[in-house]
Protein backbone atom coordinates (compact mmCIF):
# COMPACT_ATOMS: atom_id res chain seq x y z
CA UNK A 1 0.00 0.00 0.00
CA UNK A 2 2.66 2.22 0.71
CA UNK A 3 4.47 1.70 -2.19
CA UNK A 4 1.37 2.02 -4.39
CA UNK A 5 0.92 5.85 -2.79
CA UNK A 6 4.43 6.85 -3.36
CA UNK A 7 3.37 6.32 -6.88
CA UNK A 8 0.07 7.66 -7.11
CA UNK A 9 1.54 10.58 -4.95
CA UNK A 10 4.22 11.23 -8.08
CA UNK A 11 1.90 10.96 -10.43
CA UNK A 12 -0.99 13.35 -9.42
CA UNK A 13 2.24 15.63 -8.20
CA UNK A 14 2.87 15.51 -11.93
CA UNK A 15 -0.79 16.10 -12.95
CA UNK A 16 -1.03 18.91 -11.00
CA UNK A 17 2.45 20.53 -12.44
CA UNK A 18 1.55 20.12 -16.34
CA UNK A 19 -2.03 21.63 -15.78
CA UNK A 20 -0.17 24.66 -13.99
CA UNK A 21 2.19 24.58 -16.87
CA UNK A 22 -0.03 25.03 -19.83
CA UNK A 23 -2.94 26.60 -18.24
CA UNK A 24 -1.45 29.52 -15.61
CA UNK A 25 -1.26 32.53 -18.03
CA UNK A 26 1.90 34.87 -18.11
CA UNK A 27 1.94 38.23 -15.97
CA UNK A 28 1.83 41.25 -17.18
CA UNK A 29 4.99 43.17 -18.46
CA UNK A 30 6.13 46.21 -20.92
CA UNK A 31 7.57 45.03 -23.91
CA UNK A 32 8.89 47.99 -25.45
CA UNK A 33 8.75 52.04 -25.76
CA UNK A 34 9.81 53.98 -28.96
CA UNK A 35 9.68 56.95 -30.80
CA UNK A 36 7.38 56.95 -33.48
CA UNK A 37 8.77 60.12 -34.85
CA UNK A 38 6.12 62.11 -35.27
CA UNK A 39 4.54 65.25 -33.43
CA UNK A 40 1.60 65.57 -31.61
CA UNK A 41 -1.11 67.27 -29.59
CA UNK A 42 -1.64 66.45 -25.95
CA UNK A 43 -4.86 67.25 -24.47
CA UNK A 44 -5.40 70.82 -22.78
CA UNK A 45 -1.97 71.73 -23.45
CA UNK A 46 -0.83 73.68 -26.62
CA UNK A 47 2.61 72.54 -27.22
CA UNK A 48 3.55 69.69 -29.54
CA UNK A 49 5.43 66.93 -28.16
CA UNK A 50 6.49 63.77 -30.02
CA UNK A 51 4.56 60.71 -29.51
CA UNK A 52 5.81 57.91 -28.27
CA UNK A 53 4.54 54.07 -28.43
CA UNK A 54 4.67 52.09 -25.11
CA UNK A 55 4.12 48.08 -25.78
CA UNK A 56 3.07 45.59 -23.25
CA UNK A 57 2.57 42.13 -22.76
CA UNK A 58 -0.60 40.86 -21.12
CA UNK A 59 -1.64 44.16 -20.07
CA UNK A 60 -5.36 45.48 -19.55
CA UNK A 61 -4.89 49.00 -20.83
CA UNK A 62 -8.50 49.39 -22.36
CA UNK A 63 -9.96 48.62 -18.77
CA UNK A 64 -10.45 51.91 -17.17
CA UNK A 65 -7.79 53.72 -19.08
CA UNK A 66 -7.95 57.23 -17.88
CA UNK A 67 -6.38 55.74 -14.64
CA UNK A 68 -3.32 54.28 -16.24
CA UNK A 69 -0.05 56.63 -15.34
CA UNK A 70 3.17 56.21 -17.42
CA UNK A 71 5.96 57.53 -15.82
CA UNK A 72 9.83 57.90 -16.60
CA UNK A 73 11.79 57.55 -13.46
CA UNK A 74 15.88 58.13 -12.85
CA UNK A 75 17.07 57.63 -9.31
CA UNK A 76 15.08 59.36 -7.25
CA UNK A 77 13.72 61.87 -10.07
CA UNK A 78 10.40 60.85 -11.86
CA UNK A 79 8.18 62.61 -14.73
CA UNK A 80 4.94 61.99 -15.43
CA UNK A 81 4.22 62.10 -19.14
CA UNK A 82 0.59 62.99 -20.87
CA UNK A 83 -1.63 60.17 -22.38
CA UNK A 84 -2.65 60.73 -25.80
CA UNK A 85 -4.40 57.75 -26.87
CA UNK A 86 -4.88 53.98 -26.09
CA UNK A 87 -5.48 52.01 -28.77
CA UNK A 88 -6.01 48.61 -26.98
CA UNK A 89 -4.89 46.65 -24.18
CA UNK A 90 -1.53 46.22 -25.01
CA UNK A 91 -0.67 49.78 -26.91
CA UNK A 92 -0.84 53.20 -25.61
CA UNK A 93 0.68 56.16 -26.81
CA UNK A 94 2.18 58.94 -24.97
CA UNK A 95 3.67 62.37 -25.45
CA UNK A 96 7.09 62.85 -24.56
CA UNK A 97 6.94 66.24 -22.60
CA UNK A 98 10.19 66.40 -20.37
CA UNK A 99 11.93 69.65 -20.50
CA UNK A 100 14.76 70.36 -22.83
CA UNK A 101 17.42 69.78 -19.68
CA UNK A 102 17.60 66.80 -18.19
CA UNK A 103 20.04 64.85 -15.73
CA UNK A 104 20.12 61.52 -17.11
CA UNK A 105 19.64 60.63 -20.97
CA UNK A 106 18.40 57.09 -19.76
CA UNK A 107 15.79 56.76 -18.10
CA UNK A 108 13.55 53.84 -16.94
CA UNK A 109 9.79 53.42 -17.61
CA UNK A 110 7.27 52.63 -14.88
CA UNK A 111 3.43 52.21 -15.70
CA UNK A 112 0.87 51.96 -13.14
CA UNK A 113 -2.91 50.92 -13.76
CA UNK A 114 -5.93 49.34 -11.09
CA UNK A 115 -5.78 45.86 -12.86
CA UNK A 116 -1.55 45.50 -13.72
CA UNK A 117 -0.32 47.32 -10.55
CA UNK A 118 2.94 48.41 -11.36
CA UNK A 119 5.49 47.43 -14.12
CA UNK A 120 8.93 48.07 -15.14
CA UNK A 121 11.12 48.89 -18.30
CA UNK A 122 14.77 48.85 -17.11
CA UNK A 123 16.30 51.62 -18.99
CA UNK A 124 13.61 52.29 -21.22
CA UNK A 125 14.24 54.56 -23.00
CA UNK A 126 17.14 57.01 -24.62
CA UNK A 127 16.93 60.64 -24.92
CA UNK A 128 19.35 61.76 -27.74
CA UNK A 129 18.35 64.94 -27.89
CA UNK A 130 18.28 66.43 -24.71
CA UNK A 131 20.98 68.45 -22.70
CA UNK A 132 22.50 66.82 -19.97
CA UNK A 133 23.01 68.65 -16.60
CA UNK A 134 23.26 66.53 -13.56
CA UNK A 135 22.24 68.48 -11.24
CA UNK A 136 18.87 69.15 -12.63
CA UNK A 137 16.15 68.62 -10.54
CA UNK A 138 11.99 69.16 -10.25
CA UNK A 139 9.12 68.62 -8.16
CA UNK A 140 8.33 64.95 -8.37
CA UNK A 141 4.68 64.38 -9.63
CA UNK A 142 2.28 62.49 -7.45
CA UNK A 143 1.37 59.01 -8.97
CA UNK A 144 -1.55 56.78 -7.80
CA UNK A 145 -0.17 53.31 -6.34
CA UNK A 146 -2.26 50.28 -7.21
CA UNK A 147 -2.13 46.85 -5.54
CA UNK A 148 -2.31 44.51 -8.82
CA UNK A 149 -5.66 42.61 -8.97
CA UNK A 150 -4.29 39.57 -11.17
CA UNK A 151 -5.41 35.80 -10.52
CA UNK A 152 -2.44 33.41 -10.04
CA UNK A 153 0.40 34.12 -12.30
CA UNK A 154 4.16 33.44 -14.11
CA UNK A 155 5.85 36.45 -13.74
CA UNK A 156 6.61 37.81 -16.84
CA UNK A 157 10.59 38.13 -17.67
CA UNK A 158 12.16 40.42 -20.32
CA UNK A 159 12.94 37.87 -23.22
CA UNK A 160 12.68 35.00 -21.56
CA UNK A 161 8.13 35.14 -21.99
CA UNK A 162 6.39 32.14 -22.21
CA UNK A 163 9.46 29.82 -22.41
CA UNK A 164 9.71 30.24 -18.26
CA UNK A 165 6.96 27.50 -18.55
CA UNK A 166 9.85 25.19 -19.32
CA UNK A 167 11.82 25.71 -15.87
CA UNK A 168 9.48 23.17 -14.62
CA UNK A 169 10.24 21.18 -17.27
CA UNK A 170 13.82 21.54 -18.36
CA UNK A 171 15.60 21.69 -14.81
CA UNK A 172 14.02 18.84 -13.17
CA UNK A 173 14.82 16.78 -15.27
CA UNK A 174 19.05 17.04 -14.63
CA UNK A 175 18.25 16.78 -10.93
CA UNK A 176 16.44 13.59 -11.90
CA UNK A 177 19.48 11.96 -13.84
CA UNK A 178 21.93 13.30 -10.42
CA UNK A 179 19.57 11.00 -8.18
CA UNK A 180 19.83 8.50 -10.79
CA UNK A 181 23.70 8.79 -11.75
CA UNK A 182 24.02 9.35 -7.28
CA UNK A 183 22.10 6.22 -6.67
CA UNK A 184 24.08 3.93 -9.55
CA UNK A 185 27.08 5.54 -7.73
CA UNK A 186 26.02 4.08 -4.37
CA UNK A 187 24.88 1.13 -6.12
CA UNK A 188 28.94 0.98 -7.85
CA UNK A 189 30.53 1.49 -4.77
CA UNK A 190 28.01 -1.20 -2.99
CA UNK A 191 29.21 -3.83 -5.93
CA UNK A 192 32.45 -3.68 -5.63
CA UNK A 193 32.60 -4.25 -1.74
CA UNK A 194 30.48 -7.20 -1.86
CA UNK A 195 31.63 -8.94 -5.23
CA UNK A 196 29.75 -12.12 -4.73
CA UNK A 197 25.95 -11.13 -5.54
CA UNK A 198 25.45 -8.97 -8.68
CA UNK A 199 22.22 -7.32 -7.68
CA UNK A 200 23.57 -4.20 -7.01
CA UNK A 201 25.26 -4.46 -10.36
CA UNK A 202 22.02 -4.55 -11.89
CA UNK A 203 20.70 -1.69 -10.24
CA UNK A 204 23.74 0.89 -11.02
CA UNK A 205 22.71 -0.20 -14.66
CA UNK A 206 18.97 0.02 -14.73
CA UNK A 207 19.61 3.47 -13.00
CA UNK A 208 22.05 4.53 -15.36
CA UNK A 209 19.97 3.71 -18.31
CA UNK A 210 16.53 5.67 -16.59
CA UNK A 211 19.11 8.53 -15.67
CA UNK A 212 20.25 8.76 -19.09
CA UNK A 213 16.72 9.08 -20.75
CA UNK A 214 16.42 11.63 -18.56
CA UNK A 215 19.67 13.70 -19.34
CA UNK A 216 18.95 13.21 -23.11
CA UNK A 217 15.40 14.55 -22.35
CA UNK A 218 17.32 17.14 -20.41
CA UNK A 219 19.22 18.21 -23.64
CA UNK A 220 16.25 18.44 -26.04
CA UNK A 221 14.00 20.70 -23.56
CA UNK A 222 17.04 22.79 -23.35
CA UNK A 223 17.96 23.03 -26.58
CA UNK A 224 14.32 23.95 -27.46
CA UNK A 225 14.58 26.60 -24.94
CA UNK A 226 17.69 27.66 -26.27
CA UNK A 227 16.15 27.87 -29.75
CA UNK A 228 13.47 30.45 -28.97
CA UNK A 229 15.44 33.12 -26.32
CA UNK A 230 19.04 32.66 -27.77
CA UNK A 231 18.28 31.93 -31.38
CA UNK A 232 20.03 28.63 -31.64
CA UNK A 233 19.91 24.69 -30.89
CA UNK A 234 23.20 24.60 -29.81
CA UNK A 235 25.47 27.37 -28.88
CA UNK A 236 28.71 27.25 -27.31
CA UNK A 237 28.67 27.25 -23.54
CA UNK A 238 30.53 25.74 -20.50
CA UNK A 239 27.24 24.50 -18.49
CA UNK A 240 25.66 22.91 -22.09
CA UNK A 241 28.99 21.12 -23.04
CA UNK A 242 29.09 20.04 -19.55
CA UNK A 243 25.88 18.51 -19.74
CA UNK A 244 26.51 16.94 -23.53
CA UNK A 245 29.74 15.17 -22.34
CA UNK A 246 28.31 13.75 -19.07
CA UNK A 247 25.72 11.93 -20.92
CA UNK A 248 28.93 10.95 -23.49
CA UNK A 249 30.36 9.76 -20.69
CA UNK A 250 27.43 7.54 -19.00
CA UNK A 251 26.71 6.26 -23.07
CA UNK A 252 30.26 5.14 -22.64
CA UNK A 253 29.22 3.28 -19.85
CA UNK A 254 26.79 1.21 -21.34
CA UNK A 255 29.25 0.72 -24.41
CA UNK A 256 32.09 -1.01 -21.95
CA UNK A 257 29.10 -3.19 -20.45
CA UNK A 258 28.22 -4.54 -24.01
CA UNK A 259 31.59 -4.93 -24.75
CA UNK A 260 32.67 -7.46 -22.06
CA UNK A 261 31.22 -10.77 -21.94
CA UNK A 262 31.95 -12.76 -18.37
CA UNK A 263 29.13 -10.72 -16.33
CA UNK A 264 31.56 -10.94 -13.16
CA UNK A 265 33.96 -9.21 -14.91
CA UNK A 266 31.73 -6.65 -16.16
CA UNK A 267 30.05 -6.09 -12.48
CA UNK A 268 33.48 -5.16 -11.81
CA UNK A 269 34.75 -3.05 -14.47
CA UNK A 270 31.85 -1.55 -15.05
CA UNK A 271 31.61 0.20 -11.34
CA UNK A 272 34.69 0.84 -11.71
CA UNK A 273 34.29 3.41 -14.82
CA UNK A 274 30.98 4.33 -13.23
CA UNK A 275 32.70 5.60 -9.97
CA UNK A 276 35.27 7.35 -12.77
CA UNK A 277 31.85 8.88 -14.56
CA UNK A 278 30.46 10.32 -11.51
CA UNK A 279 33.51 12.36 -10.32
CA UNK A 280 33.51 13.41 -13.96
CA UNK A 281 29.68 14.23 -13.67
CA UNK A 282 30.76 16.41 -10.56
CA UNK A 283 33.27 18.42 -12.20
CA UNK A 284 31.57 19.30 -15.21
CA UNK A 285 28.78 20.16 -14.19
CA UNK A 286 29.70 21.70 -10.81
CA UNK A 287 33.10 22.97 -10.54
CA UNK A 288 33.99 23.56 -14.12
CA UNK A 289 30.67 26.00 -14.87
CA UNK A 290 31.69 28.29 -12.10
CA UNK A 291 35.55 28.43 -13.63
CA UNK A 292 34.26 29.92 -16.71
CA UNK A 293 31.41 32.51 -16.93
CA UNK A 294 28.34 30.95 -18.83
CA UNK A 295 24.99 32.50 -20.82
CA UNK A 296 23.22 29.86 -18.86
CA UNK A 297 20.37 30.97 -16.46
CA UNK A 298 21.68 30.86 -12.93
CA UNK A 299 24.97 31.64 -14.01
CA UNK A 300 26.61 35.23 -13.91
CA UNK A 301 24.11 37.88 -13.39
CA UNK A 302 21.27 35.53 -15.71
CA UNK A 303 17.96 35.49 -14.52
CA UNK A 304 17.88 32.23 -12.66
CA UNK A 305 17.19 30.44 -9.42
CA UNK A 306 17.95 33.56 -7.16
CA UNK A 307 15.49 35.63 -9.27
CA UNK A 308 12.87 32.80 -9.10
CA UNK A 309 13.39 32.18 -5.30
CA UNK A 310 11.74 35.20 -4.52
CA UNK A 311 8.87 34.47 -6.35
CA UNK A 312 6.20 32.57 -4.68
CA UNK A 313 4.01 31.34 -7.57
CA UNK A 314 7.12 29.93 -9.23
CA UNK A 315 7.85 28.09 -6.26
CA UNK A 316 4.45 26.53 -5.85
CA UNK A 317 5.11 24.81 -9.07
CA UNK A 318 8.98 23.92 -9.47
CA UNK A 319 9.41 22.51 -6.31
CA UNK A 320 6.41 19.96 -6.87
CA UNK A 321 7.91 19.67 -10.25
CA UNK A 322 11.02 18.19 -8.88
CA UNK A 323 9.70 15.89 -6.75
CA UNK A 324 7.31 14.91 -9.14
CA UNK A 325 9.71 13.82 -11.87
CA UNK A 326 11.81 12.66 -9.53
CA UNK A 327 9.48 9.99 -8.13
CA UNK A 328 8.44 9.24 -11.51
CA UNK A 329 12.05 8.80 -12.25
CA UNK A 330 12.74 6.63 -8.95
CA UNK A 331 9.43 4.43 -10.41
CA UNK A 332 10.89 3.86 -14.00
CA UNK A 333 14.52 2.86 -12.50
CA UNK A 334 12.63 0.03 -10.45
CA UNK A 335 9.95 -1.04 -13.25
CA UNK A 336 13.63 -1.26 -15.07
CA UNK A 337 15.69 -3.16 -12.23
CA UNK A 338 12.61 -5.56 -11.59
CA UNK A 339 12.76 -6.38 -15.72
CA UNK A 340 16.65 -6.83 -15.58
CA UNK A 341 16.29 -8.96 -12.74
CA UNK A 342 13.80 -11.19 -14.26
CA UNK A 343 15.76 -11.15 -17.17
CA UNK A 344 18.84 -12.30 -15.56
CA UNK A 345 17.15 -14.79 -13.66
CA UNK A 346 15.83 -15.88 -16.89
CA UNK A 347 19.36 -16.70 -18.49
CA UNK A 348 20.93 -18.26 -15.25
CA UNK A 349 17.69 -20.95 -15.88
CA UNK A 350 18.40 -21.76 -19.65
CA UNK B 1 60.99 -4.27 -1.86
CA UNK B 2 59.53 -1.12 -0.16
CA UNK B 3 57.09 0.26 -2.31
CA UNK B 4 59.29 2.99 -3.87
CA UNK B 5 61.89 0.79 -5.28
CA UNK B 6 59.40 -1.37 -6.20
CA UNK B 7 57.47 1.61 -8.20
CA UNK B 8 61.58 2.50 -9.58
CA UNK B 9 62.06 -0.70 -10.51
CA UNK B 10 59.06 -1.47 -12.44
CA UNK B 11 59.33 1.88 -14.20
CA UNK B 12 62.89 0.75 -15.23
CA UNK B 13 61.61 -2.02 -16.42
CA UNK B 14 59.04 -0.72 -18.65
CA UNK B 15 61.76 1.69 -20.17
CA UNK B 16 64.13 -0.89 -20.90
CA UNK B 17 61.41 -3.40 -22.41
CA UNK B 18 60.58 -0.27 -25.09
CA UNK B 19 64.46 0.68 -25.79
CA UNK B 20 65.00 -3.15 -26.63
CA UNK B 21 62.37 -2.62 -29.05
CA UNK B 22 62.71 1.00 -30.19
CA UNK B 23 60.07 0.49 -33.25
CA UNK B 24 56.85 1.51 -30.89
CA UNK B 25 58.39 4.96 -29.69
CA UNK B 26 59.97 5.38 -32.68
CA UNK B 27 56.34 5.06 -34.26
CA UNK B 28 55.07 7.65 -31.58
CA UNK B 29 57.29 10.50 -32.34
CA UNK B 30 56.98 10.25 -36.41
CA UNK B 31 53.02 10.14 -36.01
CA UNK B 32 53.21 13.11 -34.19
CA UNK B 33 56.10 14.80 -36.26
CA UNK B 34 53.67 13.70 -38.79
CA UNK B 35 50.66 14.90 -37.54
CA UNK B 36 52.53 18.37 -37.14
CA UNK B 37 53.39 18.17 -40.65
CA UNK B 38 50.10 17.55 -41.27
CA UNK B 39 48.56 20.80 -39.83
CA UNK B 40 51.52 22.96 -41.20
CA UNK B 41 50.32 22.35 -44.77
CA UNK B 42 46.96 22.67 -43.49
CA UNK B 43 47.69 26.46 -42.28
CA UNK B 44 50.63 27.48 -43.54
CA UNK B 45 53.66 28.90 -42.00
CA UNK B 46 51.79 31.77 -40.21
CA UNK B 47 49.32 30.20 -38.25
CA UNK B 48 46.23 32.39 -36.44
CA UNK B 49 46.69 31.76 -32.83
CA UNK B 50 43.19 30.61 -32.82
CA UNK B 51 43.84 27.33 -35.50
CA UNK B 52 47.69 27.21 -33.55
CA UNK B 53 46.44 26.88 -30.03
CA UNK B 54 43.13 24.15 -31.59
CA UNK B 55 45.50 22.47 -33.37
CA UNK B 56 48.60 22.15 -31.08
CA UNK B 57 45.79 20.31 -28.12
CA UNK B 58 44.45 18.16 -31.12
CA UNK B 59 48.30 16.76 -31.70
CA UNK B 60 48.56 16.09 -27.96
CA UNK B 61 45.40 14.38 -27.72
CA UNK B 62 45.96 11.89 -30.41
CA UNK B 63 49.42 11.37 -29.57
CA UNK B 64 48.53 10.33 -26.23
CA UNK B 65 45.80 8.31 -27.46
CA UNK B 66 47.94 6.79 -29.57
CA UNK B 67 50.73 6.24 -26.80
CA UNK B 68 48.25 4.42 -24.13
CA UNK B 69 46.87 2.51 -27.06
CA UNK B 70 50.20 0.58 -27.65
CA UNK B 71 50.10 -3.06 -26.31
CA UNK B 72 51.94 -3.93 -23.19
CA UNK B 73 53.28 -7.27 -22.53
CA UNK B 74 51.54 -7.46 -18.81
CA UNK B 75 48.34 -6.93 -19.62
CA UNK B 76 48.50 -10.70 -21.62
CA UNK B 77 46.13 -12.83 -18.63
CA UNK B 78 49.48 -15.29 -17.75
CA UNK B 79 51.77 -12.28 -17.61
CA UNK B 80 49.19 -10.26 -15.00
CA UNK B 81 48.32 -13.39 -13.00
CA UNK B 82 52.03 -13.25 -11.86
CA UNK B 83 52.14 -9.61 -11.29
CA UNK B 84 49.59 -10.22 -8.93
CA UNK B 85 51.13 -12.47 -6.90
CA UNK B 86 54.43 -10.37 -6.72
CA UNK B 87 53.57 -6.95 -6.77
CA UNK B 88 50.47 -4.46 -5.05
CA UNK B 89 48.49 -3.85 -7.57
CA UNK B 90 48.56 0.34 -6.43
CA UNK B 91 52.59 0.00 -7.01
CA UNK B 92 51.59 -1.62 -10.60
CA UNK B 93 49.43 1.91 -11.51
CA UNK B 94 51.66 4.46 -9.83
CA UNK B 95 54.70 2.80 -12.15
CA UNK B 96 52.25 2.84 -15.25
CA UNK B 97 51.35 6.55 -14.33
CA UNK B 98 54.89 7.12 -14.15
CA UNK B 99 55.73 6.03 -16.96
CA UNK B 100 52.89 7.79 -18.84
CA UNK B 101 54.17 10.60 -18.04
CA UNK B 102 57.55 10.31 -18.64
CA UNK B 103 56.69 9.80 -22.15
CA UNK B 104 53.96 11.81 -22.25
CA UNK B 105 56.52 14.82 -20.84
CA UNK B 106 58.54 13.58 -23.79
CA UNK B 107 56.17 13.62 -26.57
CA UNK B 108 54.92 17.02 -25.85
CA UNK B 109 57.81 18.70 -25.52
CA UNK B 110 58.47 16.70 -29.13
CA UNK B 111 55.25 18.38 -30.72
CA UNK B 112 55.89 21.68 -28.69
CA UNK B 113 59.28 21.75 -30.75
CA UNK B 114 57.46 20.55 -34.26
CA UNK B 115 54.90 23.41 -33.61
CA UNK B 116 57.58 26.15 -33.41
CA UNK B 117 59.46 24.94 -36.14
CA UNK B 118 56.91 24.32 -38.83
CA UNK B 119 54.19 26.79 -37.63
CA UNK B 120 55.93 29.70 -36.27
CA UNK B 121 56.06 31.60 -33.01
CA UNK B 122 53.93 33.94 -34.16
CA UNK B 123 51.00 34.02 -31.53
CA UNK B 124 53.65 34.19 -28.60
CA UNK B 125 54.56 37.44 -27.10
CA UNK B 126 57.37 37.46 -24.21
CA UNK B 127 57.54 34.69 -22.61
CA UNK B 128 53.94 33.17 -23.99
CA UNK B 129 55.86 30.31 -25.51
CA UNK B 130 57.86 28.68 -22.36
CA UNK B 131 54.28 29.19 -20.39
CA UNK B 132 52.39 27.34 -23.57
CA UNK B 133 55.41 24.66 -23.15
CA UNK B 134 54.27 24.51 -19.32
CA UNK B 135 50.61 23.77 -20.18
CA UNK B 136 51.41 21.28 -22.54
CA UNK B 137 53.57 19.47 -19.91
CA UNK B 138 50.94 19.84 -17.37
CA UNK B 139 47.97 18.40 -19.54
CA UNK B 140 50.54 15.41 -20.44
CA UNK B 141 50.75 14.55 -16.98
CA UNK B 142 46.79 14.87 -16.17
CA UNK B 143 46.32 12.42 -19.70
CA UNK B 144 49.04 10.15 -18.21
CA UNK B 145 47.35 9.80 -15.06
CA UNK B 146 43.47 9.50 -16.35
CA UNK B 147 44.81 7.44 -19.95
CA UNK B 148 46.87 4.83 -17.49
CA UNK B 149 43.42 3.73 -15.85
CA UNK B 150 41.59 3.92 -18.81
CA UNK B 151 44.03 1.58 -21.08
CA UNK B 152 44.04 -0.59 -18.33
CA UNK B 153 39.91 -1.11 -18.16
CA UNK B 154 39.81 -1.21 -21.71
CA UNK B 155 42.87 -3.94 -22.18
CA UNK B 156 40.90 -5.57 -19.19
CA UNK B 157 37.66 -5.63 -21.12
CA UNK B 158 39.20 -6.92 -24.33
CA UNK B 159 38.39 -3.65 -26.02
CA UNK B 160 41.08 -2.54 -27.98
CA UNK B 161 41.91 0.82 -29.64
CA UNK B 162 38.24 1.99 -29.88
CA UNK B 163 37.03 1.16 -26.23
CA UNK B 164 39.95 2.89 -24.78
CA UNK B 165 38.84 6.12 -27.35
CA UNK B 166 35.03 5.54 -26.29
CA UNK B 167 35.71 5.50 -22.40
CA UNK B 168 38.37 7.72 -22.49
CA UNK B 169 37.63 10.78 -24.95
CA UNK B 170 34.30 11.93 -22.65
CA UNK B 171 36.31 11.40 -19.80
CA UNK B 172 39.29 13.56 -20.75
CA UNK B 173 37.21 16.43 -21.98
CA UNK B 174 37.07 18.80 -18.71
CA UNK B 175 41.38 18.98 -18.84
CA UNK B 176 41.19 19.70 -22.63
CA UNK B 177 38.22 22.27 -21.67
CA UNK B 178 40.54 23.73 -18.89
CA UNK B 179 44.02 23.33 -21.51
CA UNK B 180 42.49 25.21 -24.56
CA UNK B 181 41.28 27.91 -22.29
CA UNK B 182 44.76 28.22 -20.79
CA UNK B 183 46.32 28.33 -24.23
CA UNK B 184 43.81 31.00 -25.51
CA UNK B 185 45.01 32.87 -22.51
CA UNK B 186 48.44 32.72 -23.23
CA UNK B 187 48.13 33.64 -26.95
CA UNK B 188 46.07 36.73 -26.03
CA UNK B 189 48.77 37.83 -24.07
CA UNK B 190 47.15 37.63 -20.32
CA UNK B 191 49.95 37.78 -17.58
CA UNK B 192 51.02 34.70 -16.04
CA UNK B 193 49.46 35.12 -12.79
CA UNK B 194 46.12 35.76 -14.12
CA UNK B 195 45.70 32.38 -15.88
CA UNK B 196 47.66 29.90 -13.57
CA UNK B 197 44.75 28.84 -11.95
CA UNK B 198 44.23 26.80 -14.96
CA UNK B 199 47.57 25.09 -14.13
CA UNK B 200 46.66 24.49 -10.56
CA UNK B 201 43.46 22.95 -11.76
CA UNK B 202 45.26 20.67 -14.08
CA UNK B 203 47.27 19.42 -11.19
CA UNK B 204 44.54 18.90 -8.82
CA UNK B 205 42.90 17.09 -11.69
CA UNK B 206 46.02 14.60 -11.97
CA UNK B 207 45.98 14.44 -8.22
CA UNK B 208 42.47 13.29 -8.43
CA UNK B 209 42.84 10.83 -11.32
CA UNK B 210 45.51 9.01 -9.58
CA UNK B 211 44.32 8.91 -6.25
CA UNK B 212 40.83 7.70 -8.23
CA UNK B 213 43.24 5.27 -9.85
CA UNK B 214 44.72 4.18 -6.67
CA UNK B 215 41.62 3.41 -4.84
CA UNK B 216 40.18 1.87 -7.56
CA UNK B 217 42.35 -0.22 -9.72
CA UNK B 218 42.90 -3.25 -7.26
CA UNK B 219 39.14 -3.74 -8.08
CA UNK B 220 40.23 -4.03 -11.52
CA UNK B 221 43.14 -6.24 -11.76
CA UNK B 222 42.28 -9.11 -9.55
CA UNK B 223 40.08 -11.73 -11.11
Amino acid sequence: MIQRSWKIGGLALLGYVLCMIFFVPLGPGLLEFTSTGSAGHVQDQDRKVTVYALTGFGTHWTESPDQLTVVLRHGTQLASLPLIETLDATHVLVGMDLPYTVPSKSWDVLVTHPVDGTLLLENGVFLQDRFIDEQTKWANPEIAEYPAELPFHFPYQPQILETIRNLMLHVPMWFTMFLLMGISFVASIRQLSTAHDLHQDTKAEASVQIGLLFGALGLVTGSLWARYTWGAWWVDDPQLNGALVTVLVYAGYLVLRATIQNIRLRARLSSVYNLFAFVILIILLMVLPRFSESLHPGKGGNPGFNSYDLDSSLRAVFYPAVLGWMMLGTWMYHVRLKASSIERKLRQLQ
Amino acid sequence: MSSAAQIRYLVRHAIRVEMRNKHGIAGLAVFAIAAVYTCYQATGMHAERESWNALAWVVLLFTAFNAVSKPWADDASNMRSFLLHTVKPQDWLLARILYYSLMLLGLGALIFAAFLLFLGMDPFTGSGALFFFLGIEATALALASLLAMIQALAARAGGGFSLIAVLGLPLIIPIILVSTRYGMDIMKGIAFGDTAHHLLFLATLTGGFTALGYILFPYLWRD
